[in-house]
């Protein structure tokens, strides 16, 4: 009975030494995390999402400011890119979200600003972020005139191409039509004009919203606006029918490289990195991955060729991304004079260095000559560019239809017209 | 079997015989304290919590699908207009019929393999140790990481093609989980996979109780490899077949993972299931309303299936 007690004393101990431990180490982390801090504390977290190892730049941002400003103290969360929405609404809802969080403008994604503003989890912003306000895109900040965001830096949506294997195949077409030609010359010689990555809802979506630029946006820049109006539907746009029309052209002409229909984004990393594929419709900023992941070859950024003669060439330029201010903060204060910091010029500059972005100030003066961007500087100079469509998109569920309807045309399960009538429905 | 429940039988009565014997009266009492050991109300916490972590969440999530809530913000009580949406949307319709053709396709195949193997590990093969613990395996390992293999061997550039086009098949060579008239059926092939070493441990499991004595008998009497099957081992394993094939169609039913890594639901909605509709209304698209609503969909389609299920493989009727 003794030793009976004795042991039973024993696996108590055991369970129980280690329960107590976790508590105290719990009690001690959490004591040492807590930055409750009302009190000018210039400590405070920032979120961001990742979609691969190399460091984020609003990471590298932060970093830098930590370097300038010694006694500040910033605790990063970054977030799988995939998973990113649901985490920040979740912990936006459960009151633990970080001080600073990376949104993007509109209502198109679960990050985005409008939405969260209008459920009171963001912070309303000062004039200087007011005046980084990219040309044309208030309403996307915030409602009724106030801004929720701080935007980061413009981002171009076009093609990025391997100029290498651009110059091993001749020019690069400068009209849809040519276009046609080199993809039809390219196939025979076991290439690709274009890497893409059909089972990738983004990539399919980003190649069909190319595809409207110079056919929907060049023509009628406020298509959107109208669409929100119902005063036009996708199913009764040429524009946007021709857009996917032009998505069976595409690979009818034998544009996308073998087995694209069920590729990743790695068909496209690899497709580009080795210059099997010239151009991959993904976001600008990818060059500079690409090519610090590439040594010896050079990326560039350029525009989808228009319809031959209609001088209809655009692109998408506008900022993605913007920094938040958690509603339910402790640390504003701190957030907020990070976000004064990064609005300064040489800081906005600096950004769109480290992200391979255009800065968000100052564009005018900007030198495209020499950079990635020197064959689409003409057209950001003329003003031939507008945002990104799907930010004034009012849901998800019209790039979802988009997205998913464009890998059924390219698998013949859908019609250019079924789906555009699925993101009408998906419009509400 | 009646042989080895007797004495049991006769041992659980000793008691009761030895509490009417006179002066063996503190003896029995004692040893009946010995055997109520516990009281119901111990497991009030276990009951709270399962009632507050699953009845209580539950039912919140299923008073969501009665309204239009996005996931953040607030939200108003919409009626049954999310349901009727479900059944008036072509790709909710489809991922019903996919999750039905996927549950019941993996568990007929998966059910038969894991049949045939569990009867030729059973007793004969030298072996058959390693070779159930290989048959196993896919059950052990993640779904997940193992989904990400298949992906790549079903690649365009992956071995699977590159088998076809080196024995002179490369015409054959497809996209197979981009493919509309195949992508369904190749994730049918990784489930049942998965789902092959689960039955074979069930069924070995049921084989086990089959009595040699009387396969060895229907032998003399003259019965063949089949009549031995069909009359002796298979009413024997009747139990292990409930088992295998409610566990089968619920595990079918709710598959996800697997899907998610495979095909995304893809190409253009020819593998979404309920499952991975249900994530992406609710996470994805900002749809909870709708997510909640087809989560009680399925959960009912479910229960109606587990049920159906365990009343055909019953072994009594009157059970």
């Amino acid at each position: 009975m003794t030793q009976h007690r004795r042991s039973s004393r024993l696996k108590a101990a055991a369970f129980a030494i280690p329960t107590i431990a976790a508590l105290a180490l719990t009690g001690c982390s959490a004591s040492a995390g807590g930055s409750d801090s009302s009190g000018g504390s210039k400590e405070f977290s920032l979120s961001f999402a990742t979609s691969n190892t190399i460091e984020s730049p609003f990471q590298v941002l932060a970093e830098k400011y930590m370097e300038a400003n010694p006694d500040v103290k910033i605790t990063f969360n970054p977030q799988p890119n995939d998973s990113y929405d649901q985490t920040l609404r979740t912990q936006l809802q459960a009151g633990n979200a970080s001080d600073i969080v990376v949104t993007s403008p509109g209502s198109g994604q679960g990050r985005s600003i409008l939405p969260l503003a209008e459920a009171g989890f963001l912070e309303p912003l000062d004039d200087t972020a007011k005046e980084l306000l990219p040309e044309g895109s208030a309403g996307t900040f915030g409602p009724d005139g106030r801004v929720f965001g701080q935007a980061t830096a413009i981002t171009v949506s076009a093609l990025v191409t391997n100029e290498g294997a651009v110059k091993e195949a001749g020019e690069f077409p400068a009209d849809f039509e040519a276009l046609e030609e080199q993809c039809k010359t390219l196939e025979s010689s076991g290439k690709s004009l274009f890497a893409l990555a059909g089972a990738a809802p983004p990539n399919t979506g980003l190649t069909a919203m190319s595809l409207a630029a110079s056919r929907v946006y060049a023509q009628d820049p406020k298509w959107n606006d109208k669409r929100a109006a119902k005063e036009v539907t996708f199913a009764g746009s040429e524009g946007w029918k021709s857009a996917l029309e032009a998505v069976n052209t595409l690979k009818d002409a034998g544009c996308f490289q073998k087995g694209a229909a069920g590729a990743g984004f790695d068909a496209i990393t690899k497709g580009l990195a080795s210059g099997t594929a010239l151009a991959g419709f993904i976001p600008a900023t990818s060059w500079k991955q690409l090519q610090s992941a590439t040594a010896g070859s050079e990326f560039g950024v350029r525009a989808l060729p228009a319809e031959e003669g209609s001088g209809k060439d655009f692109l998408y330029a506008s900022a993605n991304y913007a920094f938040s201010i958690n509603a339910a903060s402790k640390n504003k204060e701190a957030a907020k004079a990070f976000l004064a910091w990064a609005a300064e010029p040489e800081q906005t500059k600096a950004f769109a260095e480290i992200d391979g972005a255009l800065p968000v100030s100052g564009l005018d003066s900007y030198d495209f000559e020499g950079g990635a961007y020197k064959n689409v500087g003409d057209l950001i100079k003329d003003g031939k560019y507008g945002p990104l469509p799907n930010i004034q998109w009012p849901n998800s569920a019209v790039y979802d239809a988009l997205a998913t309807g464009v890998q059924g045309i390219i698998t013949g399960q859908k019609t250019p017209d079924q789906v555009l009538q699925a993101m009408d429905a998906a419009w509400g | 079997m009646t042989a080895t429940m007797q004495p049991q039988m006769e041992a659980a009565k000793a008691p009761r015989r030895g509490r009417r014997a006179p002066g063996a009266g503190v003896t029995t009492r004692s040893r009946g304290r010995g055997l109520e050991f516990g009281h119901w109300w111990w497991a009030l916490p276990g009951i709270a919590l399962v009632f507050a972590i699953h009845y209580v969440a539950t039912g919140v999530g299923g008073f969501f699908a009665f309204t239009n809530w996005t996931g953040i913000g607030a939200f108003k009580v919409t009626g049954w207009v999310n349901f009727e949406a479900i059944f008036k949307d072509p790709t909710k319709v489809g991922a019903l019929s996919n999750t039905l053709f996927l549950a019941f396709g993996s568990v007929l195949l998966g059910n038969i393999a894991g049949l045939v193997i569990a009867l030729g590990l059973n007793r004969v093969i030298k072996t058959r140790y390693v070779l159930r613990t290989l048959f196993f395996m896919p059950v052990v390992l993640s779904p997940l990481a193992t989904a990400y293999i298949w992906k790549y061997i079903f690649d365009f550039d992956g071995p699977l093609n590159a088998f076809l086009t080196a024995i002179g098949a490369g015409d054959q060579a497809k996209p197979w989980l981009a493919d509309p008239q195949w992508a369904i059926w190749t994730v049918l092939v990784v489930l049942v996979w998965s789902s092959t070493g689960f039955a074979m441990v069930i069924f070995m499991a049921g084989l086990a109780g089959v009595p040699v004595e009387v396969e060895e008998a229907a032998a003399i009497d003259g019965a063949n490899l089949w009549q031995r099957f069909r009359n002796v081992t298979l009413p024997a394993i009747r139990p292990a077949v409930a088992i295998a094939t409610t566990l089968g169609i619920v595990q079918g039913l709710r598959v996800f993972d697997p899907i998610m890594a495979l095909t995304g639901g893809g190409p253009a909605g020819a593998t979404e299931t309920l499952a991975t509709q249900v994530y992406k209304q609710a996470f994805a698209l900002g749809n909870f309303g709708g997510g909640a609503a087809l989560a009680l969909v399925l959960a009912a389609i479910i229960l109606f299936f587990a049920v159906i299920q365990q009343r055909l493989t019953r072994s009594n009727p009157e059970d």
